[in-house]
């Protein structure tokens, strides 16, 4: 009997699914707004560091007939340093694949946080690139932008974007180091010395670049000025030059922000440093490669240091890196 | 309606109590299945540093008989911090396990790794001599 009333509830229950799943859903063509509207996102990946770009591309558009947009402007948290600015080109790409700009109002002008362009094209619908370049008075802090636009007949349309957190680390790009002249590596300024540059900046000489083919395997080498004299063979070290740092040598660590021309890059943050443990590490490197990576520890423990090898060259003796720095 | 639960919780039951009376394989103290196999060597070592990269110079002498390695390291190796790295035979495992870096730089004292066979009965102590690229 109850199996009886469970089998006639269960055949009611999937019939009422059954017509439900064959009600026919009539479609309706969605009815386009012509108020002012806009949307953003932001194009730059990976940390935000001090000196660097952010890029937004900020899209606004309206119903042709209703109006035209007369401004666009964004204001950031934090005003930021000098080259910021939002493109005042909205750009489309030709049938030879090149991105092609099209001038729709006069250059960007940044009064403090805000950074506005005043349309001088009929435009309806267009899509402007911000950048924003990172202030050293935003380091370690987090920064929002507001996206706004207004237009001819008086709409006003906002989009908001962030918080987004600024690392606290440096970034310098593009280091060169040569065998015997630009050879003294400085992580506090993140600079490079001659002998004679080095002397006058000798408590902040962290490493020597150095290239030798003998012994075997020593090639191009990073070595604290402290190490052990057979790692700076025919290295008379400018007077006052003796810190000893920590390196350990990393592979398959490519940073996009030190070579961006990786696909699978990664990015190294903030975080890497503050968990880095180099207790127990030593002072010297040999056998660096093109593409490895060294991390580093000064010595008075003031800066973590991530040294990447973007190329060497054995027939020059010379090397040139990128360097990200935190500081402790 | 009873009968149906009953038959239900019978065919529930019944692989329970199969399985359970299954005899179980014998594991060693780390999970490890004990075998048959009593044979115990190392078929090859490795050193790496701290890029993850070999920091051997050449293939490494290994005297199955004398249970001695023999391997030579790059000039400049940091040898407080490396992973040693052992192929061993089928089954064996090693005493100490290896769970990170390791400090090879007291030359004169060698590390030795003891290969236990997969029978757990047959145990080598191998000693690793280092010497470094001149």
């Amino acid at each position: 009997m109850e199996l009886k009333y469970f089998i006639n509830i269960s055949f009611l229950l999937s019939l009422l699914l059954f017509m439900n799943a064959c009600n026919k859903e009539e479609y309706a063509i969605p009815t386009l707004s012509t108020n002012l509207q806009n949307d953003v996102i932001k194009r730059s990946l990976g940390p935000n560091v001090v000196g660097q770009q952010i890029e937004f591309a900020y899209a606004m558009a309206m119903g042709p007939k209703v109006g035209k947009i007369v401004s666009a402007q964004v204001e950031a948290s934090i005003a930021g340093a000098t080259g910021t600015f939002l493109e005042n080109r909205s750009f489309y790409t030709n049938t030879g694949g090149a991105d092609v700009g099209v001038i729709i109002g006069g250059a960007s002008v940044t009064n403090g946080k805000t950074t506005k362009v005043t349309f001088t094209a009929d435009t309806s619908a267009v899509t402007l690139r911000y950048y924003y370049v990172v202030p050293e008075e935003a380091r370690g802090k987090s920064v929002s932008f507001t996206f706004s636009a207004i237009s001819s007949n008086g709409q006003t349309a906002s989009y908001a974007m962030g918080p987004y957190a600024i690392s606290k680390m440096d970034m310098v790009l593009g280091l060169d180091l040569s065998d015997n002249n630009a050879c003294y590596i400085s992580i506090a300024d993140m600079a490079v010395y001659t002998e004679a540059n080095a002397a006058a900046n000798a408590d902040k000489i962290d490493l020597v670049y150095l290239y030798r083919t003998t012994p075997a395997n020593f090639t191009h080498a990073l070595v604290s000025p402290a190490a052990d004299a057979i790692y700076l063979p025919g290295i008379t070290l400018p007077s006052g030059v003796n810190r000893s740092a920590k390196v350990s040598k990393v592979w398959n660590l490519r940073d996009w922000q030190l070579d961006p021309k990786h696909q699978y890059s990664v990015f190294v943050d903030d975080l890497d440093f503050q968990k880095l443990d180099l207790s127990g590490a030593p002072n010297y490197a040999l056998n660096l490669k093109a593409e490895a990576g060294l991390w580093v520890e000064t010595a008075d423990s003031k800066y973590r240091a991530y040294i990447f090898i973007n190329s060497i060259n054995n027939g020059a003796k010379s090397a040139k890196i990128g360097i990200k720095r935190y500081a402790l | 309606m009873k009968n149906y639960i009953k038959i239900i919780v019978i065919f529930i039951l019944v692989p329970l109590v199969w399985a359970g009376c299954k005899k179980d394989f014998p594991i060693d103290e780390d999970g490890l299945l004990i075998t048959d196999r009593a044979q115990c060597y190392v078929s090859n070592f490795d050193l790496i540093g701290s890029d993850l990269l070999s920091v051997r110079t050449k293939t490494p002498l290994i005297d199955t008989v004398a249970q001695i390695i023999n391997i030579e390291v790059q000039f400049g190796t940091d040898l407080k911090n490396l992973y040693p790295q052992f192929t061993l035979v089928t089954d064996a495992k090693l005493d100490p396990k290896i769970t990170g870096k390791v400090d090879f730089s007291d030359l004169l004292n060698p590390k030795v790794y003891t290969v236990v066979s997969g029978n757990r009965k047959v145990k080598k102590p191998y000693t690793v001599f280092i010497t470094v690229q001149p």
